[in-house]
This record gives C-alpha cells, structure tokens and sequence, in this order.
C-alpha cells in the first residue's frame, strides 16, 4: 500500500519496486493466453502502463497481486478479441511434430504419461493453435478453468461476469474444443 | 438412450473435478457406446493440449522494467504537451475575443460618432425652412424678388391693421 501511495504521488522509483515485484507473476498469466513472447510482453506492458494511470483506483482493499491480475486478464481479453480467428484447424494444418502428438496420445493411458519438454512444448503449441478457432472468451474460460484449474468464483472474480454466464461459457467452449479436437482425431486409428 | 451418454456430462464440468463414480460410469460407457468413446478421448486430449499450454511460462526480459517506464515519461510528456497546447488553444479563443471586444469598441468609440454628426448635418440641411436659414442665408432665392416687390409686401403688411 505504501508503494502504490509513493507511485500514486509520482514517485517512479516506486512503481520500479511495484513492477520488478510483480512483473513475473503478470507476464506467467499473461503466458498462458498467447504463443508468442511479443504478444505475452505487449499484454504486459499495457498492464503495467494501465496500472500507473489507474493507481488512484486501487484502494488498498485487496492484494496489489490481485488488482493486477484482473488488469491482466482484461488486457488480454481484449488482445484475444483484436486478434485474428483462425476459421477451423484440419489434420493438412497440422505440422509433422503435431500429428505425431496426437498419435501418441489417443489412448487414454497415454494422456497421463508425463511429457518431454520437447513435445510440451509441441502440444502448447498446438493447443494455441487449436484455442485460435475459439472465441475470446472461450479461449479465456478454458484457459483459467480447464488449463489452470481456476473455480468458477476465480473466474467471476478476474472478469466480472457473472457465475451463470462463466458456466455457460465454459461449457460451450468445452464443447467447441472437443469437437475441434475430435475432428482432427477422425480418422486416426488408436495405437492401442 | 441420448441421456445414457457420457458426453454432457464431459463437457458439465472439468475433467480433472470428476468424481470417480462418474469416472466408472464413463469407462461403463465408453466400452459400449464409439461415439461416446471418441468424444471422451478428444475430451482427454483437450484437456492435455490445455495443460500443457498451461506449463509454459515466461519471464519478464532483463530490460522490461526500463523500457516501461521510458513508455510512461513518453506518454506523460506527450500528455503535458498536449495540456500546454489544449490551454494556448484556449488562451487563443480568449485573445481573439478581446481584440474582437477592442474592434468593436473602437467602432462605437470613432465611426458611429462621426455617422452622428453627419447625419445631423443631412438633417439641417433637409429642413431648409427654419427661421435662421431664411434669414441669414443669402443664397436663397429671395434675392431674386424684386425692391419693389419687398416694398409692397412691407407696406401692405403696415396697412392691413387700419383696415
């Protein structure tokens, strides 16, 4: 609190000490949203600027951790929403890395197996990819809840909607991503 | 035999919160039903895609915190800039509607004025029948009547009382 009074009062050696704190932790969530650094570093530097701008609207109440994560995630809502849809993803979109992913992993037994960073890396690539074809929110709501592990109260907390419209969104949007990812699984045979 | 299908409720609630009774029903399920089995497995797939997009983390680079705040003195010497220039716009309105102000008071002061005494003049010179134009103006054409004429007019105005 004593920071943010000392940046509100112009001190920029403050809002140095407010950003070198929490710069990690926005530019890790702003990660979960985007594949590429440009963007996740764009998404933070708009934070950072919204936050210096909107420090007289931070009362103290909550964690300054808290204030600028729901900065963050509005910050990329609204990126998710100005960039590009991609209209559908087909198994001929798929790189060679990819496919071979998915192969490995149709089997319910394979799912679970822990993955080599190399092929993490292949199926977060992928699953941006796949998130693309989605809307915003959906990208958001499957992002937090199913990604993250965050509650519906979570979510209600960082976006403001309500807890209807959250559990309406996450079930539409599960059911998007399913179908996407089913349509590139049609056809494959299981290696089981 | 649609509400036997696992899929709604796959897609109700995060794979990860699913007790292990709606698990067993799913496996029941699954053995049974194709389309079932393969919505599960894309379910199973997503959910992996997810968790792995999740594990990918990023750290800030070692000059982000410079160059944000060299974004922040840009923005507010761009923001005073544009506050200077809002108030010598303003300063600019106010200067032209004092010298408007001056223009129009040195018209009333000069020219309306002098419009005054012109038209006075215009005035008098219409009314040419006043006592003191007839009198002192010699120009007038009563210096064309005649001595004898202004005598008899004289004499007669002298006679009429004995009448």
């Amino acid at each position: 609190m004593n920071l943010a009074r000392a940046a509100r009062e112009g001190d920029e050696s403050a809002f140095e000490e407010i950003m070198r704190r929490y710069s990690p932790r926005v530019f890790r969530f702003a990660g979960k949203f985007f594949r590429q650094r440009s963007l996740v570093e764009e998404a933070a530097q708009e934070v950072f600027l919204k936050a210096f701008t909107e420090l007289g609207s931070y009362e103290g109440r909550g964690s300054m951790e808290g204030w600028l994560t729901r900065i963050t995630t509005n910050i990329c809502l609204n990126l998710l929403r100005s960039s590009k849809r991609r209209p559908e993803l087909t198994l001929s979109d798929l790189t060679e890395d990819e496919t071979h992913w998915l192969d490995n992993n149709l089997t319910e037994a394979a799912a679970e197996q822990h993955q080599s960073t190399e092929r993490g890396l292949v199926a977060a690539d992928l699953a941006g990819r796949v998130l693309q074809t989605l809307s915003a929110d959906d990208q958001l709501i499957l992002t937090l809840i199913d990604g993250e592990d965050a509650s519906v109260k979570d979510v209600v907390q960082l976006t403001g909607w309500s807890e209807s419209k959250v559990k309406i969104q996450a079930f539409r949007a599960r059911r998007k991503m399913r179908k996407g990812v089913e349509k590139l699984l049609t056809g494959r045979k299981s290696p089981r | 035999m649609r509400d036997e299908h696992i899929i709604n409720l796959i897609e109700h609630t995060p794979l990860a919160n699913l007790s292990e009774a709606d698990l067993n029903r799913i496996r029941v399920h699954t053995g049974a039903c194709s389309e079932c089995h393969s919505a599960f497995q894309a379910a199973q797939v997503s959910r992996l895609l997810l968790k792995e997009r999740a594990a990918v983390e990023f750290e800030p680079s070692p000059f982000f915190h410079t160059r944000v705040l060299a974004m922040l003195r840009e923005r507010q010497a761009r923001n005073e800039t544009w506050a200077l220039g809002r108030m010598w716009r303003s300063a600019g309105a106010l200067a032209s509607s004092m010298a408007a102000a001056v223009v129009l008071l040195a018209v009333f002061t000069f020219v309306v004025p002098e419009n005054q005494v012109a038209s006075q003049q215009v005035s008098s010179l219409v009314n040419s029948y006043s006592a003191e134009e007839v009198i002192l103006d010699q120009t007038s054409p009563l210096e064309e009547v005649s001595d004898g004429q202004m005598l008899t007019t004289i004499y007669d105005g002298d006679e009429e009382p004995s009448k």
